[in-house]
């Protein structure tokens, strides 16, 4: 257990250092000067001054290979450098507006999981039932749903037509936990169900696939109740290949947390990238883009670790 | 496979609805005069009108006009970054797959590392660098998506150049680009085009959302995701504002995950097949209360019928009657397809849903001595009755156990789901029984996992269990057709030992097509071709002297039999000339006739029954038994 633990763990260095290497040689490989590039507008371009000091302020003025090694320094000890906009430290604001951007993700996550596993699971073992077509049905329609188009109707609905829910914004939990709370709510919906509608998709075929094998048999025929055979014979076996998939949909999730902090004016990483983009902040948006890198590989990490908890045949390869 | 009509049948909706809602936006000059561009700040917000169907946006311009043009915009670069896509990641997968080494990795491990990325982020990473515009989203959209392709037709054409004909027109000396323009890539198209679509929808998605957040198309040319960012700020005043993009780009992308769907489903249609698990339809009313006299008799089935669900199909199980007996084996002999499994499995309850009881009764004495109709129970009792009154042991070991709980949870669960017992006093009692199927180091054994286990020692796991509530009916599927021959021998041996030392009689139902085993352990044999019993009696007196021509020509076709009767004379060993019918297309008149080496005329319009033999210990069905009664035969040839 432990030797599979390690190999995962030095696999996900190594995906993250491919992944720093590959981010780090976009600056090299883009055509021209990437400090000309970044400080020019729509057709204008900056002053030599701008452009020599965003160049020493980069660190483009040293050799590549000396760029890239401080670079991989750095980002291992989460330094990230400076904003080249207000030359404020990047690590903190990411500190700062991580955990925000964490809670939507839980929040929608645990919602997905709560709603759409046993949507799934009844879905799957009364294939071809009215329920499956009807939850079939819905599922189609709301995968065909954009993220921040979701969130644009859901603003539009519940805040503005019902008025139940605030349009946006953010208080912190401990300035005002309710209100904190009711300004999570749709953020966290829009996200997970997003998030939802594949765990749905997935949870449903796992279960048709995980019903049909033999050993659903042997259990029934050993006269164990009905739930038992659902929850330990097939939902047990069924979820391996669901947190599965759901560790890979996990990277599109995070993509979708931009859009949908965006809509609710959340201020949370995707607030950051966004303005950062806007201002073409190349370190802090390579910044955003490694620690959500990270993330997403971490998150996989552990779901690795996890499915190897349920099924022995994975660590005894 | 499905037919081509078939086929195309069931794409014709998702083509038409897909086709015009990319036609339509680029038929724009044909449904409104109206530049999309064109500021009109007077009339800003204007509601519907004769002139401009959808009323104008925040600046005046026509919503009509702007809607259909940024279509064009979504679609195109959508389309277009999805095609290079396509082709880049064909061309990659392909050369991938033809050289493997280096080119292996890169494709495979490339899509790896872009799948890490939030799609959407790696593009914003890029509009950084590039600035937005349309030209920057194709390229970004590309870059993004070809590793999918390439990953995809890597794995595809690695499957097609293993396939028998590949290897065969490679043998040929068919030269490669032939090979991969004429065999792989046509097997490959159904995949490919699934991710097409996939891959043409997902990058909608991000198009609209990067121009949503202003950094995908640049203003003032229209799109869907910026029609959604000016529209917002209005939704007060002007809920169409953001009801007509939003509709829009919902309704293009349902669309193209419809057509994909189809698509998928049409391309591989086990998919899409799916029967209930728990909708076991039950025989309307029961006819008499159950009722077995002999106090001996455990089980009885009789007249069973079987249908499949399907309305007007034959009768998968014509008629079988069977008498269970305490401290008795019961050999239920047959080829595969005649009906032997589907008669136990009846028993237990655990049909198929496809498959239904319409007629006959099966009936249990429970270990209480209360009799009840199987067919007529509520599922609870059915419960109650499985494991614990009949048990059962399956034809194959490594899958019948489930890989990912330890052996000892699968006893456990199966002691305490009858007795009410403490985990450790029942994980005691599965030590036990581990030791009695003659497990040696059951307790550290009781441990390990399935896979950790050979095939034998999984079916004494099964035996054990299946004994652990010491049932009153044992039924055993062939249990030995899936393990070496010694191992069969250690089974079956096993088997008989168990069954003298299990103190409440036993009964035994072996289903077997192997007669040499069946004459080891059998104390009865009830033979069954395609539905039917056709003879049934003691062991010895059948396999003796069979009196069906099935069953002798079963008999005659056993390896060590024939070397018996036949070592001297060194000839062939008989093999029964053709195969069981389909339920579907039984013959009239007896079913065995076209295999039978001695059918006569009169065997074509009698559906002989099950004739008894004067001392009513055996029974057989074939007119030309001694057991039929003289008159039928030349009544019916008289008649015919």
């Amino acid at each position: 257990m432990l030797a599979f633990i390690s190999r995962r763990m030095a696999a996900a260095v190594a995906m993250l250092l491919v992944i720093g290497t590959i981010i780090f040689s976009l600056l090299i490989i883009v055509p021209g000067d990437p400090a000309e590039l970044l400080l020019s507008t729509g057709g204008g371009s900056a002053s030599a001054e701008a452009i020599a000091n965003l160049r020493v302020n980069m660190g483009l003025d040293k050799p590549v290979l000396t760029q890239y090694v401080t670079f991989l320094y750095n980002t291992a000890r989460l330094d990230f450098g400076t904003s080249i906009v207000d030359n404020g430290s990047i690590s903190s604001v990411i500190a700062l507006r991580l955990p925000r951007t964490l809670e939507i993700i839980i929040a929608g996550t645990i919602f997905a999981l709560l709603l759409a596993i046993p949507a799934g699971t009844a879905a799957g073992l009364r294939a071809g039932g009215k329920f499956d077509i009807t939850a079939s049905a819905i599922n189609a329609l709301l995968t065909s749903i954009p993220g921040f188009v979701l969130g644009t109707l859901f603003i539009f609905f519940f805040a503005q037509v019902l008025g139940w829910l605030p349009a946006g914004g953010y208080v912190a939990f401990a300035t005002n936990p309710m209100q904190h709370l009711q300004m999570l709510v749709l953020p966290a919906l829009t996200v997970g169900l997003h998030l939802a509608t594949i765990v749905f998709r997935m949870t449903r075929a796992s279960v048709l696939e995980m019903r049909g094998h033999d050993w659903v048999r042997t259990a029934v025929a050993k006269g164990l109740r009905r739930k038992r055979v659902v929850r330990r014979h097939i939902l047990y076996n069924a979820l391996g290949p669901i947190i599965t998939v759901v560790g890979l949909q996990l990277g599109i999730l995070l993509g979708s947390t931009v859009l949908v902090e965006f809509i609710y004016n959340w201020p949370g990483l995707s607030g950051l990238l966004v303005s950062a983009v806007e201002q073409r902040d190349y370190p802090t948006v390579r910044a955003v883009i490694l620690t959500v890198a990270a993330i997403f590989i971490g998150i996989n990490l552990v779901i690795d670790i996890l499915s190897s908890l349920l099924d022995p045949r994975i660590r005894l390869q | 496979m499905m037919s081509v009509r078939n086929f195309h049948k069931r794409m014709i909706l998702p083509s038409l609805f897909l086709a015009a809602l990319i036609i339509i936006p680029f038929a724009a000059p044909l449904i409104t005069a109206d530049d999309p561009v064109k500021i009109a700040v007077r009339y800003r917000l204007a509601a519907p009108d004769l002139e401009h169907w959808l009323g104008r946006d925040e600046f005046g311009r026509d919503r009509l006009a702007r809607v259909l043009y940024g279509g064009q915009v979504s679609l195109t670069v959508a389309f277009v970054a999805t095609t290079i896509a396509c082709i880049i990641g064909t061309f990659f997968g392909l050369v991938g797959a033809y050289f493997r080494g280096p080119s292996e990795f890169v494709t495979s491990r490339l899509s790896d590392i872009v799948l890490c990325f939030p799609p959407i982020l790696l593009a914003l990473l890029v509009v950084t660098l590039f600035g937005p515009g349309s030209v920057t989203l194709v390229a970004v959209l590309s870059v993004l998506y070809f590793p999918t392709f390439a990953r995809i037709t890597f794995s595809e054409a690695l499957r097609v150049t293993s396939l028998d004909f590949v290897e065969a027109s490679r043998a040929l000396g068919t030269p490669s680009y032939r090979i991969v323009l004429g065999t792989v890539l046509p097997n490959i198209a159904g995949p490919l085009s699934v991710q097409y679509s996939l891959t043409a929808a997902a990058a909608i998605t991000i198009e609209s959302g990067l121009s949503f957040l202003g950094l995908g198309v640049v203003p003032p040319a229209p799109s869907w995701g910026q029609m959604i960012r000016g529209a917002r700020q209005f939704m007060n005043q002007d809920p169409l504002g953001i009801m007509i993009p939003c509709a829009a780009l919902v309704l293009t992308i349902f669309a193209i995950n419809f057509f994909c769907d189809r698509l998928r489903d049409t391309l591989d249609p086990k998919g899409a097949s799916g029967s209930s698990m728990d909708e076991v339809s039950k025989p309307k009313a029961q006819a008499d209360a159950p009722t077995i006299k002999d106090p001996d008799v455990v089980a009885v089935i009789n007249k069973l019928r079987l249908e499949t669900a399907h309305f007007g199909t034959p009768a998968v199980i014509e008629d079988v009657s069977l008498i269970l007996r305490a401290n008795q084996c019961t050999a239920l002999v047959g080829e595969s397809g005649s009906g032997k499994s589907l008669s136990s499995l009846a028993l237990m309850g655990l049909l198929p849903g496809a498959i239904r009881q319409v007629g006959g009764t099966l009936q249990l004495r429970r270990k209480s001595d209360e009799v009840v109709d199987l067919g007529f129970l509520d599922a609870r009792t059915l419960e109650d009755i499985r494991g614990n009154d009949i048990a059962m042991i399956f034809q194959e070991p490594m899958t019948s156990l489930n890989p990912i709980h330890k052996i000892s949870d699968q006893m456990i669960e199966a002691i305490t789901a009858h007795r009410p017992m403490s985990r450790s006093d029942a994980r005691a009692h599965a030590i036990a029984l581990l030791k009695r199927v003659g497990m040696n180091d059951a307790e550290r054994r009781i441990d390990s996992y399935p896979d950790q286990m050979s095939g034998g020692m999984r079916q004494r796991v099964m035996i054990g269990m299946a004994l652990s509530c010491e049932p009153r009916l044992l039924i055993a599927d062939e249990p030995t057709t899936a393990l070496d021959v010694t191992i069969q021998a250690e089974i079956i041996e096993l088997l008989q030992t168990l069954r003298q030392d299990q103190g409440n009689g036993l009964s035994l139902l072996f289903i077997s097509h192997n007669l040499g085993v069946v004459a080891d352990i059998a104390d009865r044999v009830a033979v069954m071709y395609s539905g039917l019993i056709v003879e049934e009696g003691p062991a010895a007196q059948i396999l003796r002297d069979p009196h069906h021509p099935y069953t002798r020509a079963l008999i005659e076709s056993m390896p060590s039999s024939h070397e018996e009767l036949n070592s001297a004379r060194g000839d062939r060993l008989p093999a029964i000339s053709g195969t069981p019918p389909l339920p579907s297309a039984r013959p009239s008149g007896c079913t065995f006739r076209d295999r039978c080496p001695i059918a006569l005329p009169a065997c074509a319009d009698i559906r002989p029954a099950l004739y008894p033999s004067a001392d009513g210990e055996r029974a057989v069905r074939c007119l030309r038994a001694p057991e039929a009664p003289a008159g039928v035969m030349n009544h019916q040839t008289e008649a015919a």
